[in-house]
């Protein structure tokens, strides 16, 4: 997977979970905080991405991923 | 063939307001109401007990049901939080307190959040292995007893509250199939320590996106049945947020699954019976009920209607 991809499946998987949000490039390094995704949309968005990537993202990992850009890292990482 | 009567409930007069309990936590109001999606929290007073909320659960039962108590067999009690630390075993108390006859077998079982599910499989399997006619099933499992006050995790989410269910040979609704499973290496997701309940939100979050859809979905196919045959799903009211998200990942309608835990919060093995009690008179004729959490347990099973003749 490329970064294009990873950064499309982040943002597509973010705008479909969290109410009123529409992600773009300047976005990426935000905290999902700041983008208005709580704790339970956090949760559903990286299981998502985890799903849609194909790659298994731990409890513990997922914690540290609190930018769209660090997920986009991390499935690149895989 | 045995199967489920009549179902009664109880909710303890004592209430927490979930909103208030926000303001503590110093957590968003619109949270807790649209995603936890509870405003109110029923609480086990000083005086309230497993067994005083299975009695009442009980006396709501006779209002519904012509019931003997001379005809009575056996009673199972689902908790893990039990009077007397279940020792002796809570069914035992509820006997003495019912006034049972002595021939009557009573047992306790262990199960979080799949234990209607399960426990409902448990009774009848006993009953008819023991040609008995008549049991009394009761769920009752006070999480409060055990929560940690400083921890909003939890404190937001759980309700007290009791059920009772009559086995006997004359059912509304017999079990069709079930399926049940667990994953005891993640149990350490939500579990009693020291300081009281601990739960691992992320990984009972995961848990029961993923694992439970799957087996709602095995148990349809293995009954050759799709959700459109169901008339009605009835999932554990873990909370709104995590509900919304697995029946919609199980490829369940929307309207067949209700969501009902603004004034009961997560009721643990409490919570089915709490909406199949309220769903009885709409007179489904297919009722999927899952459950699923402590453990990691899931079971999931079809209840049919018995068709009158």
């Amino acid at each position: 997977m490329n970064r294009e991809e990873a950064v499309k499946i982040v943002m597509s998987m973010l705008e479909k979970n969290v109410e009123d949000l529409e992600m773009s490039e300047d976005k990426m390094d935000k905290t999902l905080v700041d983008l208005g995704v709580d704790s339970l949309d956090i949760m559903l968005v990286i299981m998502d991405v985890g799903e849609a990537a194909g790659v298994s993202i731990s409890d513990d990992e997922a914690e540290g991923l609190d930018t769209p850009e660090k997920i986009v890292d991390f499935i690149l990482g895989r | 063939m045995l199967g489920i009567q009549s179902v009664a409930s109880y909710l303890p007069k004592g209430r927490v307001d979930n909103l208030e309990q926000a303001d503590r936590f110093e957590t968003d109001r619109e949270f807790v109401e649209q995603k936890i999606g509870v405003a109110t929290l029923p609480r086990f007073e000083d005086t309230d007990s497993v067994v005083s909320a299975c009695v009442a659960a009980f006396d709501r039962l006779c209002g519904k049901a012509n019931i003997d108590k001379s005809e009575i067999e056996c009673v199972v009690l689902c908790t893990q939080n039990p009077d007397k630390g279940g020792l002796p075993h809570n069914s035992a108390l509820v006997h003495a307190a019912l006034e049972l006859p002595e021939e009557c077998a009573c047992f306790d079982i262990g199960l979080g959040c799949s234990g209607y599910v399960y426990g409902l499989s448990v009774i009848q399997s006993f009953m008819a292995a023991n040609r008995m006619k008549r049991g009394l099933f009761f769920t009752c499992d006070p999480y409060s007893r055990i929560l940690d006050h400083d921890d909003k995790n939890t404190c937001l989410l759980f309700g007290d509250a009791a059920s009772v269910t009559l086995i006997s040979e004359t059912p509304r609704y017999t079990l069709a199939t079930a399926k049940f499973s667990t994953k005891g290496a993640g149990s350490d997701a939500l579990q009693k320590t020291a300081n009281g309940l601990e739960m691992n939100g992320r990984a009972v979050f995961n848990f029961a996106l993923q694992d439970v859809p799957k087996q709602i979905k095995r148990t349809l196919v293995s009954a050759e049945l799709t959700a459109d045959d169901i008339d009605l799903f009835l999932l554990h009211q873990g909370s709104r947020f995590m509900l919304e998200n697995t029946i919609k990942r199980a490829g369940i309608p929307a309207e067949k699954a209700p969501i009902r835990l603004s004034a009961t919060g997560n009721t643990v093995s409490s919570s089915i019976p709490l909406l199949l009690e309220e769903e009885l008179d709409n007179r489904p004729r297919r009722i999927l009920m899952s459950g699923f959490g402590v453990g990691l347990s899931w079971a999931t099973a079809i209840y049919e209607e018995v068709k009158s003749s």
